[in-house]
């Protein structure tokens, strides 16, 4: 596996991870 | 000689890992699908002169409300008028102008919240940032479609994904920029719009870095591309030009099946805070209603990725028959759950909805990749995508207007709901019927001389 691949990917899934996390959070609210 | 920006550029040698075009893909839906959270910034334009209130002069909601409409009209307008271009030049120099013109329609509303300029916010982030939009949708989607002809959902499922990913990231930075910019003189609004301008055009360089298009007559290796000799219904080898394309039943068909699919998926997410918290009348507070909101997107999200790819195993056909019937099961019981003691089934039966109005986004291009062949899947895609604009817009009024009737008429709002989901059940019966009468497109449509690009 390349370090282009692993860079290219990581660049692109951490600010997805964020969002998804930060949504997450937000999504908690219903069920509090 | 070629430049940077130019298709010849971006040939890939052989050898090349499929897997490495994806992020480029990702990194320009990501980016795009910001437009999904432009909501955030509603309420801040309105109070651009009153700073924590809304002053006389300030603009109104309803107003700022035609931004987010423009841009997604022009979206579709510009994914059918360039996707010939997008096709011609490919997938680099189509981001790079994606990008530029994404990362210029902020600067521009900066600008126009500067001048405070509602002329300049519609076209800086509607018509710039739409242009932007609409060929930043197309170019990704084309160009996976070509490097994954084996698994053409789950490629074009990934890309898409991203554009419902875009709004997860989109609303807490443009909440966290605006809380990091304000001041007692500005609620920061136009800082984040420059900021998130630079922020976008850079990210969306990833895209421009990393993409790449196959070798003419490439194939993927072994088992994979056995798989692709096997005939499957409703899957063809032959290619259909654009100009051709749009004038077959088929393209119409399948125009009708994205509309009534957007339309009545747009009919929920437009109403979704509101609906749950009158259907469950005094149980769930205007917070959780959020955190609904938020969990709708996930769905939406992961929808995208996992109808597409399930469609590479049941064909896209079928697919659609499940977002069509199981849609239509589940709009017809969406307003008679809100008698039961939990919200559970309420929220999951949304969701499955949701999901399948991600799905429809991310498993149409390989329809018509099925349909249409791959030459002109991106201009055809482009012209599709018109479906959305009218979406959009058209069935976004016609369902405020029949809510709006019916409370006018002395239906209680818990209850005009049911209606609503009726007309929607309405909408996916068309869809269905589309969907069944999708044949083949005849031989003689076939693109007859050799296929120059790839």
């Amino acid at each position: 596996m390349s370090v282009r691949f692993i860079l290219l990917w990581l660049a692109v899934g951490i600010p997805l991870f964020w969002g998804v996390w930060e949504t997450v959070q937000n999504a908690m609210k219903l069920f509090h | 000689m070629p430049s940077f920006l130019d298709r010849e550029s971006t040939v890939a040698p052989p050898g090349y890992n499929r897997f490495l075009v994806p992020p480029a893909a990702l990194a320009v839906h990501l980016a795009i699908g910001q437009v999904y959270a432009f909501s955030t910034f509603n309420l801040p334009l309105t109070k651009l002169i009153g700073i924590t209130h809304s002053a006389p002069g300030d603009w109104d909601l309803k107003t700022i409300g035609w931004t987010f409409s423009i841009a997604i009209a022009v979206l579709g307008v510009s994914a059918a008028l360039f996707g010939r271009w997008v096709e011609r030049v490919g997938p680099r120099k189509s981001m790079f102008v994606s990008a530029l013109c994404f990362g210029l329609g902020f600067i521009v509303s900066a600008i126009g919240v500067h001048l405070h300029s509602l002329a300049l916010l519609y076209f800086g982030y509607g018509a710039l940032g739409g242009c932007g939009l609409g060929i930043g949708y197309i170019s990704p989607v084309s160009t996976l479609i070509k490097w994954f002809p084996d698994r053409p959902g789950m490629a074009t499922g990934m890309a898409i994904m991203g554009f419902g990913g875009g709004a997860l990231i989109g609303a807490p930075l443009s909440v966290t920029l605006m809380k990091h910019f304000a001041t007692p003189t500005s609620n920061g609004v136009l800082e984040t719009f420059v900021t998130m301008g630079v922020i976008y055009f850079l990210f969306m360089q990833i895209g421009v870095y990393a993409a790449r298009v196959p070798a003419p007559g490439w194939r993927p290796d072994g088992a994979r591309a056995r798989e692709l000799e096997q005939p499957r219904p409703l899957v063809t080898r032959a290619n259909v030009t654009v100009e051709v394309a749009w004038r077959t039943p088929q393209f119409w068909l399948l125009w009708g099946v994205l509309c009534m699919n957007v339309t009545a998926g747009i009919g929920v997410i437009g109403q979704a805070s509101p609906m749950i918290q009158e259907i469950f009348n005094g149980r769930v507070s205007a917070d959780a209603a959020t955190g609904f909101v938020g969990l709708l997107s996930l769905f939406n999200m992961g929808g995208r990725f996992i109808w597409a790819s399930f469609s590479d195993y049941v064909g896209r056909r079928n697919t659609y028959f499940v977002f069509f019937g199981l849609g239509i099961l589940l709009y017809f019981a969406v307003p008679h759950l809100g008698h039961l003691n939990s919200t559970i089934p309420f929220v999951l039966a949304v969701g499955i909805i949701l999901s399948m109005y991600g799905g429809g986004f991310a498993t149409i291009p390989a329809y018509l990749r099925d349909v249409f062949g791959t030459m002109h899947v991106g201009a055809i895609h482009g012209r599709l995508l018109t479906a959305w604009a009218v979406a959009g817009v058209l069935g976004l009024q016609l369902v405020n207007y029949i809510r709006a009737y019916q409370i006018e008429h002395g239906v209680p709002k818990a209850q005009a709901y049911t209606v609503t989901m009726y007309i929607m059940c309405g909408l996916l019966l068309v869809g269905l019927i589309c969907n069944l009468a999708m044949r083949p497109v005849e031989e003689r449509h076939h693109h007859r001389e050799p296929v120059l690009s790839s």
